[in-house]
């Protein structure tokens, strides 16, 4: 926020018109609406204000841009947290996400409908369209001229230039036949003034995008929502921890308790909104016996399948350099010779060393000789993944640990198995990714099973008894609850959830303002 | 083809920022005083463990000691990566366990300490950790299917603790950091297949050579 106008502040004895938990794709563009519309606003943030300067490629010290309050991961393919779904830090997740940001497809929105098989959302694509087309303009995001699987749509920057991976990517899905693209990407290909922010330089192609962006090329919510909420009167405070919700004698919420700096402090507030993600959201409510007449609080965890394979080449690679996703194709998003429901997107793979190591070691058990020279073999590797559909399944969860944390909260146990749809789609997908990596002559191919991200967990639905909030984000236990983020996604889709969890704040802030 | 020197090259790049540099050079002098984290006997097994897990002979010259161990033991009392596996013990309980464990079933398999196995034996016991074939059933040790859980983040630390050495990445010709430096940031303009650009380094680790020489 270099470029800001001096903050407002508020007392914590206002009553601000709105109070937001979490500063990421779910809370910003909410608080820069409601702020624009004349509302009072207060954003907590538990993680510190980063400067984008000040962002490292190296790995480990770039942790810090993960939230590293403790979790619990259990079930049968227990989630690895931090890098891909958890930030922390004024910006949120965004502050080290890919940007890669295709649209939720049209038929994912009715999956049950389609197939009988896991949940609709209370809407279709037609009803987010305008709020995604307002999202790509208003933050940046680059695309092909020409999208193969929708002609009509447009992107405002070019694509940055392919790397090694995309280059591969392409020569795989040619020798298969499958279409392919250079992908919608967050980020900008020529320097512009971001309003209310100031200058953002265009990607360098440092191939860091996991680590922080140094430049402002990628759009976040640092340089584009919260520098707007601040333009019209919002105020961020990072280093706040929230963790008690209060209310009066009619169960109405009258402000949050948190802590800063080791501090105590109480802000009341008209409503809160709790953007604090799928698995902080529901360890609020479920700490404070919140919102929970459904039973849903915690419930239908999702992730997405992201199976990845990776290949040496005989050319020099050098896996790190350029924007790390670029070339995808949607042509799995209905196989023909699918035996699940749903579909995954697929995309080329760069990386960075340490993240491709740690892929590499816990996908494998060689040692040795061998094992070292499997990470010699880094500057020869490239990569695809994929982004597919995980249906709601009730054994996977979010609950509280018996262990609590240094605040003397129980920890979050998180519980992830795949059941026989996310099986068969890895097991497909593993089959495609390693035909195409064999058509362009790659060696010692690899299949990771892993997933990504995080969904679900607080529904978003018509019905009270099955769901936590109503289709426009606010819950149906007390009316001046909302939330706003991932957690609400009824089902999973296979589009990376940053895009949309940014189409529902701005319509979940314009239901609010109705209010 | 030259040995990496003490000082890798990449660290005196301008396409390096001051504080990418501050925190590669910090690891390339680390105290070797006491443990910070694991028992004695703990470090003194993980010190005996990480050569026959990965040897990185054919990587750096031999006079070169990245001191792994050191520096995992370091980062096990450092801030980690904000999540566990549900059914290990917190991380720094979780390695000290699992090492010892390891030295128990060494003693009773063979009738010597870990430290004082041969390097194919330790290889085994590894293995067999890996397959989920050891552990142990009491307090303070791990059974088989923690073990194999651990052993995967055994891989993850070490792996964590080798790419981002500088001495590492120089001599596998690693550009990672280099994205640019505090004042011009560069980035890369070359991004396809076989393009190095003048100020990535060439590779130098030996089991490279061959590779390296037909670009």
């Amino acid at each position: 926020m270099s470029n800001s106008p001096l903050m407002k502040t508020f007392a914590e004895t206002d009553i601000v018109d709105a109070l937001i938990i979490g500063s990421g794709a779910g809370g910003a563009p909410l608080a820069a609406e409601l702020a624009r519309n004349g509302k009072s606003v207060v954003v907590l943030e538990a993680g510190p204000a980063f400067p984008a300067t000040g962002h490292t490629p190296d790995e480990v010290a770039a942790r810090e841009l993960y939230w590293l309050h403790e979790r619990l991961s259990a079930g049968t393919n227990p989630q690895a947290f931090g890098g891909n779904n958890s930030g922390t830090g004024l910006g949120g997740s965004m502050l080290h996400y890919g940007a890669f940001m295709p649209r939720m497809d049209a038929r994912d929105f009715h999956l049950h409908t389609e197939t009988g098989k896991g949940v609709d959302w209370p809407f279709g694509l037609d009803e987010l369209l305008p709020y995604i087309e307002r999202v790509e303009s208003f933050i940046g995001v680059s695309g092909p001229a020409h999208y193969p699987w929708d002609p009509e749509r447009r992107y405002a920057y070019p694509p940055p230039p392919a790397n090694s991976a995309a280059l591969k990517m392409r020569e795989g899905c040619d020798a298969l036949g499958l279409r392919h693209a250079d992908g919608p990407a967050a980020l900008i290909t020529r320097d512009i003034e971001q309003p209310h922010f100031g200058t953002r330089h265009a990607c360098a192609n440092c191939g860091a995008c996991h680590q922080g962006c140094r430049n402002g090329a990628k759009s976040g919510t640092d340089n584009t929502w919260l520098p707007m909420a601040v333009a019209y009167g919002a105020e961020l405070r990072p280093g706040c921890f929230a963790h008690t919700i209060e209310r009066d004698s009619s169960g109405r919420v009258t402000g949050v308790v948190y802590r800063q700096n080791g501090v105590e402090h109480r802000q009341k507030c008209a409503s809160l909104v709790l953007a604090a993600g799928a698995v902080e959201t529901p360890r609020l409510l479920l700490t404070n016996g919140l919102a929970n007449n459904s039973g849903q609080v915690g419930q239908n965890y999702m992730t997405h399948v992201s199976t990845q394979v990776w290949g040496e080449f005989d050319e020099d690679i050098r896996p790190n350099r350029g924007y790390p996703s670029l070339t995808i194709t949607e042509d799995m998003m209905r196989p023909k010779d699918a035996d699940f429901v749903g579909g995954y997107l697929v995309q080329s793979l760069g990386m960075m060393p340490a993240t491709w190591g740690q892929n590499l070691a816990r996908s494998t058990t060689t040692r040795g000789p061998a094992f070292a020279r499997a990470l010699a073999g880094y500057n020869r590797s490239a990569g695809m993944g994929i982004n597919g559909e995980c249906l709601p399944r009730p054994e996977n969860r979010v609950t509280l640990s018996d262990e609590k944390d240094a605040f003397g909260i129980p920890k979050p146990l998180i519980e992830h198995s795949y059941g026989p749809n996310e099986w068969a789609m890895h097991h497909h997908a593993a089959r495609l990714l390693t035909q195409m990596w064999e058509a362009v002559g790659a060696k010692d191919i690899r299949v990771i099973d892993r997933a990504a991200h995080m969904i679900g967990t607080c529904r978003m639905g018509t019905d009270a008894d099955s769901n936590v909030v109503n289709p426009v984000g606010r819950s149906f236990d007390i009316d001046n609850l909302w939330i706003s983020d991932h957690s609400i996604f009824p089902s999973a889709a296979a589009a990376n959830p940053a895009l949309a969890i940014m189409a529902l704040s701005l319509r979940t802030a314009e239901a609010m303002l109705k209010v | 083809m030259s040995h990496p020197p003490d000082r890798p090259e990449i660290l005196d790049s301008d396409h390096l920022s001051t504080r990418t540099r501050e925190i590669l050079t910090s690891r390339l002098s680390v105290s070797t005083a006491q443990p910070r984290t694991l028992s004695l006997r703990a470090y003194a097994i993980l010190d005996a463990l990480l050569p026959v897990l990965l040897p990185l002979d054919e990587i750096l010259p031999d006079s070169t000691d990245i001191a792994m161990t050191v520096r995992i033991d370091a980062a096990l009392s450092g801030p980690r990566d904000g999540w566990r596996f549900a059914d290990l013990p917190p991380d720094a309980e979780a390695w000290e366990s699992a090492l010892l464990t390891l030295d128990d079933v060494a003693a009773e398999q063979h009738g010597l300490a870990f430290i004082h196995l041969a390097p194919d034996l330790r290889g085994a016991l590894l293995d067999a950790v890996m397959d989920g074939q050891i552990g142990l059933e009491h307090d303070g040790r791990l059974t088989a299917s923690q073990m194999k859980r651990w052993s995967g983040d055994l891989r993850g630390e070490v792996v964590d603790c080798i790419m981002s050495d500088p001495r590492i990445q120089q001599a596998l010709g690693i550009s990672s950091s280099l994205t640019g430096g505090d004042t011009v940031f560069q980035g890369f303009t070359n991004v396809g297949p076989d393009s190095r650009e003048s100020f990535e380094p060439k590779a130098t680790a030996p089991l490279l050579q061959m590779a390296d020489s037909s670009e």
